[in-house]
C-alpha cells in the first residue's frame, strides 16, 4: 500500500470531520481545516519529489487489490504530481484568504466542508487511471462546485447558476454515454487497457468518434469556444476567495484531462482532430479577450480572461509536439498561480473600495502601494511581459507554433496578448490610478493586511516561476515526456495489475 | 432486444433535446430527467444482448451471465443523476421564488435591461 490514496482521502475525511465533529463554524474548525490543507500540500510535495526522483515513471496503486478490468487503479505520473501540488497549494491559500474575507460569525457552515470535497474531487481526477472513475471524480467535483456556487449567492445572482448547472449536467450525460461507448468498443475502462486496444484499432472511425465525444465533454469543462458561454457569467457571482479557487483549478482540470486523453490514452495520429482543436483554440482566445474588454467589473474581466488563457493551453496541445506539450504544462503552472493571485488582489481591492465595479473604484495605488505593485506584476505576467512567468509560457508556445509554420494562429495569439494587456490596463487605470471615489478608501485593517500578504505570497511564487523558468521548464519537460510515453504508462499499470492484464 | 433499446435511447435523447430547448423551467427540468435516463439506458445497453444469458448473480443457471460491469456502473450513474435532479429542482424552485417567473427568456432579459 503506497500513499496515493491519501490526496483523495484526506480532504474527504476533513470534510466529514469538519461537518460532523465541529458542526458550526468556529475558530477551532478553521484552524483544523487550515492544518489539514497544509498537510495535503506537504503530502503532494512529497509525492511529487518521489515521482520526479524516478524521472516521471508513474507510481500505481490498485485500490482494494482488485485486478485488471474489475478494479480501479490510481496512477501518479509527473503531470499529475505537478497538478496535485498546485491544487493543494491554491486550496490552502484560498482557505486562508476566505478566513480573512469573512469573519467567523458570518461564515456559512457548509462552506469549508464543500471546499474540501471540491479538492477531493479534483485530486481524484488527477490521480485516476480509469475512465468511469474519472466520471465519478468529475461528479464529486461538479456537485461540490454547484453547491458552493449557490451557497452564498443572493437573490439577484442565483439565476446565473442555472446555465452553469444546465451545461454541466448536459456534459455529464454526454460523458456517461462516451464512457459507455468506450466500454463497448474497447471492452474495458482502464486507461492503459484502452490505450493498448485503441492502438490496435489504429485509425478506425469509431475511435475518433469516442475522442470527439470526450473532447466535447472536457471542452465544456475547460471552456473552449463554442462551449464557454456558461463560464463568464457564472463565476462572477462567487466571492473572491472561491473565485480564485474556481478560476485557478476547475477549467484547468478540463485541460488536464484533454492532455491525459490525447497523450496517454489515444493514439498520436489523430491529425484532423488536432487541426480542429487549434482553430477552436485561436477563436477561444480572441473572442474571450474581446469579452473581457467589454466588461466593467473586476470579476467579470478576470472570468473572461480565464477562457482566453485556456485558448493558449489548448493551442499548445493542438500543436502536439513533445515541446508543445511541455510548453502547455509550463503554461498551466504559470496560469494557475497568476490567475488565482489576480483574483486575490481584486478581492483585496474590493475591501478597500467596498465594490469591484470599476466605476466605483479608485485610489488604490495611493492607499496601498504594495497592492498596486502586486497587481502590476501579475497583470504584466498575464499579458506576457519578460521576464515574468507569462512571457516564458507564451514564448514557448509561439516558438513551437512558428516551428510548425502556423503563422495565423501565432498571430492571433499575439493579438490576444495585446488585448489582454489593454483590458488589464483598464483595471489598473480605473481601480488603482484614478482618484478615490466619493466614499473614500478604507483604512487597512488587519484582515486587509492578511489578504495583501497572501496575494504577495502567490506573487512571489509566480515571480519564482518567471526567474526560475529553466528548472520549472525542465520539470515540465520530464512530465511531458512521461505523459507522451504510452508504453511506459502501460508497463507501470500492467506490472501492478498482474498477468491477467497483459493480453 | 438490442434494436428496441437503441430506439428507446434515441427517442429519449430526442425528447430530452426538444424539452431542454424550451423556455419554461419545468420543461427544461423534465428534459434533464429524460437526458440522464437516456444516458443511463445507453450505458446499460452496453452489457450486450441479455437473450440466452442469466442474471449476473450467484445462481444454478447453466447459462453464461451477462456482463455485470455496465450494470454496476449504471447503479452509480443513477444515484448521481438522481442527486443532480433533486438539486436542479431545488435551484429552479429558488429561482422561481426570487424572480416569480418560470420563463427563462424573461428571466435573463430583465437582467440585460438593468445593465
Amino acid at each position: 500500500m503506497n500513499s496515493l490514496i491519501w490526496p483523495f482521502l484526506l480532504p474527504i475525511l476533513t470534510a466529514l470531520a469538519c461537518s460532523l465533529a465541529f458542526g458550526l463554524p468556529g475558530v477551532g474548525r478553521r484552524v483544523f481545516v487550515a492544518l489539514s490543507a497544509a498537510a495535503q500540500f506537504v503530502l503532494a510535495l512529497f509525492l511529487a519529489v518521489r515521482t520526479f526522483q524516478g524521472e516521471g515513471v508513474p507510481l500505481v496503486l490498485n485500490i482494494g487489490g482488485w485486478s485488471a478490468s474489475l478494479g480501479i487503479v490510481l496512477v501518479l505520473d509527473g503531470l499529475a504530481a505537478i497538478m496535485l501540488c498546485l491544487a493543494t497549494f491554491i486550496s490552502l491559500i484560498c482557505i486562508l484568504f476566505s478566513y480573512a474575507e469573512t469573519p467567523v460569525r458570518f461564515e456559512q457552515p457548509l462552506r469549508l466542508p464543500l471546499m474540501q470535497l471540491l479538492v477531493a474531487g479534483i485530486n481524484l481526477t488527477f490521480l485516476t487511471g480509469d475512465l468511469f472513475n474519472l466520471f465519478v471524480a468529475f461528479e464529486i467535483m461538479l456537485v461540490a462546485s454547484y453547491a458552493l456556487l449557490t451557497l452564498e449567492a443572493n437573490d439577484q445572482d442565483i439565476k446565473e447558476a442555472f446555465p452553469y448547472l444546465a451545461v454541466n449536467i448536459f456534459g455529464s450525460a454526454l460523458f456517461l454515454s462516451a464512457a459507455g461507448l468506450a466500454y463497448a468498443l474497447f471492452g474495458t475502462l482502464n486507461m492503459a487497457h484502452i490505450a493498448v486496444r485503441a492502438a490496435e484499432m489504429g485509425d478506425a472511425f469509431s475511435v475518433k468518434l469516442v475522442v470527439v465525444l470526450l473532447l466535447v465533454v472536457f471542452g465544456i469543462k475547460a471552456g473552449i469556444f463554442p462551449l464557454y458561454y456558461w463560464l463568464p457569467n457564472s463565476y462572477p457571482i462567487l466571492s473572491f476567495s472561491l473565485g480564485a479557487f474556481y478560476s485557478g483549478l476547475l477549467t484547468k482540470v478540463g485541460v488536464y484531462v484533454i492532455l491525459r486523453m490525447l497523450c496517454t490514452v489515444f493514439p498520436h495520429t489523430l491529425d484532423g482532430i488536432y487541426g480542429m482543436l487549434s482553430w477552436l483554440a485561436g477563436l477561444t482566445m480572441l473572442l474571450a479577450v474581446l469579452g473581457a474588454l467589454s466588461r466593467d467589473f473586476i470579476r467579470g474581466i478576470l472570468s473572461f480572461h480565464i477562457v482566453s488563457q485556456i485558448g493558449y493551453m489548448v493551442l499548445a496541445i493542438a500543436f502536439f509536439t513533445p515541446l508543445a506539450i511541455a510548453a502547455c504544462i509550463f503554461y498551466v503552472i504559470h496560469h494557475i498561480i497568476v490567475k488565482s493571485s489576480l483574483y486575490l488582489i481584486g478581492g483585496t481591492g474590493l475591501f478597500y473600495n467596498r465594490s469591484d465595479s470599476l466605476a466605483r473604484m479608485g485610489g488604490l495605488a495611493a492607499a496601498s502601494p504594495w497592492l498596486a505593485a502586486l497587481f502590476l506584476l501579475q497583470a504584466l505576467s498575464l499579458a506576457g511581459i519578460p521576464p515574468l512567468s507569462g512571457f516564458w509560457g507564451k514564448y514557448l508556445i509561439f516558438a513551437t507554433g512558428l516551428e510548425g509554420g502556423r503563422y495565423w494562429l501565432v498571430g492571433a495569439a499575439v493579438l490576444a496578448s495585446i488585448l489582454t494587456l489593454i483590458s488589464m490596463l483598464k483595471i489598473w487605470l480605473a481601480a488603482f490610478w484614478q482618484p478615490a471615489p466619493e466614499g473614500g478608501v478604507s483604512k487597512p485593517t488587519p484582515p486587509i493586511r492578511a489578504m495583501t500578504v497572501l496575494a504577495g505570497v502567490m506573487t512571489c511564487v509566480s515571480l519564482g516561476i518567471g526567474f526560475g523558468a529553466e528548472p520549472v521548464f525542465r520539470l515540465s519537460r520530464v512530465a511531458a515526456e512521461s505523459l507522451m510515453n504510452q508504453s511506459q504508462y502501460q508497463e507501470a499499470v500492467f506490472s501492478r495489475l498482474g498477468k491477467e492484464a497483459g493480453q | 432486444m438490442q434494436i428496441e433499446t437503441a430506439l428507446l435511447v434515441a427517442f429519449l435523447f430526442g425528447i430530452a433535446t426538444y424539452l431542454i430547448l424550451q423556455k419554461s423551467f419545468v420543461r427544461i427540468l423534465f428534459g434533464f430527467v429524460a437526458l440522464t435516463n437516456a444516458a443511463n439506458l445507453f450505458m446499460l445497453a452496453m452489457s450486450g444482448s441479455p437473450e440466452g444469458r442469466s442474471a449476473p448473480i450467484i445462481n444454478d443457471s447453466p447459462l453464461p451471465s451477462v456482463d455485470p460491469l455496465p450494470q454496476a456502473l449504471v447503479l452509480t450513474a443513477i444515484v448521481i443523476g438522481f442527486g443532480l435532479t433533486v438539486y436542479l429542482i431545488m435551484l429552479l424552485y429558488r429561482i422561481f421564488l426570487d424572480a416569480r417567473t418560470t420563463d427563462s427568456e424573461s428571466l435573463f432579459k430583465s437582467e440585460a435591461g438593468d445593465e
